[in-house]
């Protein structure tokens, strides 16, 4: 469902041309459960956001569903994020002046739906994610991990097919880390959303299905293990 | 939720910043409408002065004394005005008619002389056209032949009283010196300085004598009984009064003063411009810091698949709402400054003093609202507020959404 194929990416740091990916071509199925896992500036976010349709490759094609996001205007791009793609980030990026209610509802201004839906909606994935209590908290009335939860349960609430996480824990404790990435697997499970979220943290690649290694913009490894679980350090 | 009252979230981030902006354009905004207000005053008195005490709605002349007013030719006056009186009695708007006589003089109380203007009044009919009558301060009006009305301003210049004697001398119509003694017998005080300080008011017939014009008169003016059609009322009265006679609105007659006022009009509306401009530029550097200070938030509601469509619309709401509540203050402020010049005036005469102005009114100002500039400066703020808006977020939106997201 997700296909890049040879991807090239360039940035220009004042005169110096960095390449960040370097021929990535990876294939995703739906409802994978998928690590993308380097040292930094190995392109993993970088992977992401072009996955995503926030970046554009200088090189190379993605396909979603088919559809190649190259031959996308960046209104129809935004259509797409709209209606497929969830975001996770690595600082939440929630909006402060909102509760958690809030931040839930934002994707769903953009949908049509009436108001009971959207709300039995929001409560649900809210109650989902373990913050049925909180609905009402700003961000800053929050713990790092309740946060992401959060930020977890707006890009759920949309139902996309996928949901793209850069480095999801990298500002959390290992205890809420691992809460948070247990939270993502069941979700994935349940709901059989596509997960591909990017990490260089060992702990959180233990739960993942399949993990793309990526090194200087390149794939050097692309392991599905058979029997997956929580804690199977190696 | 919707985009609008997520704009409202914003917009009460930073509640001082927003206060301070709101602020200033409500302070460009009332300086327009207090102006606006003073100057409908000014005109407003103006008008009124003009029509009670100069000129009434329309004025005839004989053919040819308008252009050489200034000068106050005699040898083109209304020689027989009984003539035409009639025929101008029967239009239908008219409510009356008064001659007068004006004409070149000066006053001497013995030891000073000063150059005024001689109007000569028919004591009957002035009342029922002009309204000197109700401005009589001291004394009374004209009683007969020998009685001078005076301003408030010439009596305590020249140090006359009512009873006192001052000679009136002028040249008549065949150039030949002539002067009359007369008697005090009333002080007005009109608020139009023509009156107040350089007039002096006698009887139509002593003054026909002092000019040997028999029964003849410089102008008739005309009374309406609705001035909302005067000019109608004019062509009517053209008509009637046939070609030798010209026949003049106040408001043509007095169109240098229009002038000054449309130019008035014009400066203090720039200098209120300017400070509605500084006000923008208040609000264009808020949305400027609200805009940078949020692009990794509009990263992020790029993200979850919001166009810039959608985004430019939520920072316009933002605008807008500031807009509307620093126009509202604004407005309010600036007619309460109004409704105060409306109920008390203020008395601009210690300012200006005795200076020999051209505006036939005294310095209290006193403040007219206009109801549809209030509302249009209303508007214009908030189309100020919104528009200025549009320019920091489409510079913010043309980012690519991660550059957005990792913009700090």
């Amino acid at each position: 469902m997700v296909e890049t194929i040879n991807l090239y990416k360039d940035y220009k740091v004042g005169k110096v041309l960095f390449p960040a990916l370097r021929g990535v071509s990876v294939k995703i199925e739906a409802a994978e459960f998928t690590a993308i896992a380097g040292p930094s500036g190995s392109g993993k976010t970088t992977l992401l956001n072009i996955i995503g349709c926030l970046d554009v490759p200088t090189k190379g094609d993605v396909l979603i569903n088919g559809t190649n996001t190259n031959k996308l205007s960046s209104k129809e791009k935004a259509t797409l994020r709209k209606n497929e793609i969830g975001f996770v980030f690595q600082t939440f990026n929630l909006i402060p002046v909102l509760t958690a209610y809030e931040n839930v509802e934002i994707p769903l201004i953009l949908l049509d739906m009436t108001q009971d839906k959207k709300r039995e909606n929001i409560i649900s994935i809210l109650e989902e994610v373990g913050l049925g209590e909180y609905i009402n908290r700003r961000p800053n009335e929050m713990s790092g991990g309740q946060q992401q939860r959060v930020a977890i349960a707006r890009a759920l609430v949309k139902n996309p097919s996928m949901v793209l996480a850069d480095e999801p824990t990298a500002n959390l404790d290992s205890t809420t880390a691992k809460e948070i990435l247990g939270l993502m697997k069941e979700l994935n499970e349940k709901h059989k959303t596509t997960f591909i979220f990017s990490t260089h943290d060992q702990l959180v690649m233990d739960y993942a299905q399949r993990i793309i290694r990526l090194r200087d913009g390149k794939v050097v490894a692309d392991k599905t293990k058979k029997s997956e679980g929580p804690g199977d350090s190696s | 939720m919707t985009a609008v009252k997520l704009a409202w979230r914003n917009v009460f981030r930073h509640t001082r910043r927003t206060v301070i902006t709101a602020a200033a354009i409500s302070v460009g905004l009332s300086a327009m409408i207090l102006m606006n207000s003073m100057m409908n005053g000014v005109d407003k008195l103006a008008s009124q002065n003009i029509i009670d005490y100069e000129t009434s709605h329309l004025e005839i002349f004989a053919d040819g004394y308008y252009r050489e007013e200034g000068v106050f030719p005699l040898d083109t006056i209304i020689d027989n005005p009984g003539l035409i009186l009639k025929k101008i009695e029967q239009i239908s708007n008219v409510k009356s008619v008064a001659p007068r006589v004006k004409f070149q003089a000066s006053i001497s109380n013995g030891i000073d002389e000063l150059p005024v203007i001689g109007v000569g009044v028919d004591i009957k009919k002035e009342k029922e056209v002009f309204k000197i009558v109700n401005s009589v301060v001291k004394g009374s009006f004209l009683q007969h032949e020998g009685d001078v009305l005076i301003g408030k301003d010439l009596s305590r210049d020249m140090d006359l009283d009512i009873g006192s004697y001052l000679t009136i001398i002028t040249k008549d119509r065949n150039g030949t010196y002539n002067a009359f003694d007369l008697t005090v017998s009333g002080i007005i005080n009109t608020g139009h300085p023509l009156f107040d300080r350089n007039a002096a008011l006698i009887s139509i017939e002593q003054a026909q004598e002092l000019l040997a014009i028999f029964d003849g008169v410089t102008e008739l003016s005309v009374r309406v009984r609705d001035d909302r059609n005067l000019v109608r009322t004019k062509e009517r009265l053209v008509q009637a009064v046939g070609k030798e006679y010209e026949v003049y609105t106040w408001r043509e007659l007095n169109a240098a003063i229009f002038e000054i006022s449309g130019f008035k009009r014009m400066a203090q509306f720039m200098i209120a411009l300017v400070v509605v401009i500084i006000a923008a530029v208040g609000i264009i550097n808020t949305m400027l810091m609200a805009v940078m200070e949020r692009i990794p938030e509009i990263g992020t509601l790029k993200a979850m698949g919001f166009n810039n469509q959608g985004i430019v619309k939520m920072f316009v709401y933002e605008g807008g709402i500031i807009g509307i509540f620093g126009s509202l203050l604004g407005c309010l402020i600036g007619l309460l400054l109004s409704l105060y010049l409306v109920h008390f005036g203020i008395d601009m005469s210690a300012m200006f003093g005795n200076a020999d102005i051209v505006y036939p009114m005294k310095f209290i100002i006193v403040g007219e609202i206009d109801y549809w500039t209030v509302l249009s400066v209303f508007l214009f703020g908030v189309f100020v507020s919104v528009f200025v808006t549009l320019w920091p977020v489409r510079k913010a939106t043309r980012l690519q959404p991660v550059d957005a997201l990792r913009h700090v």
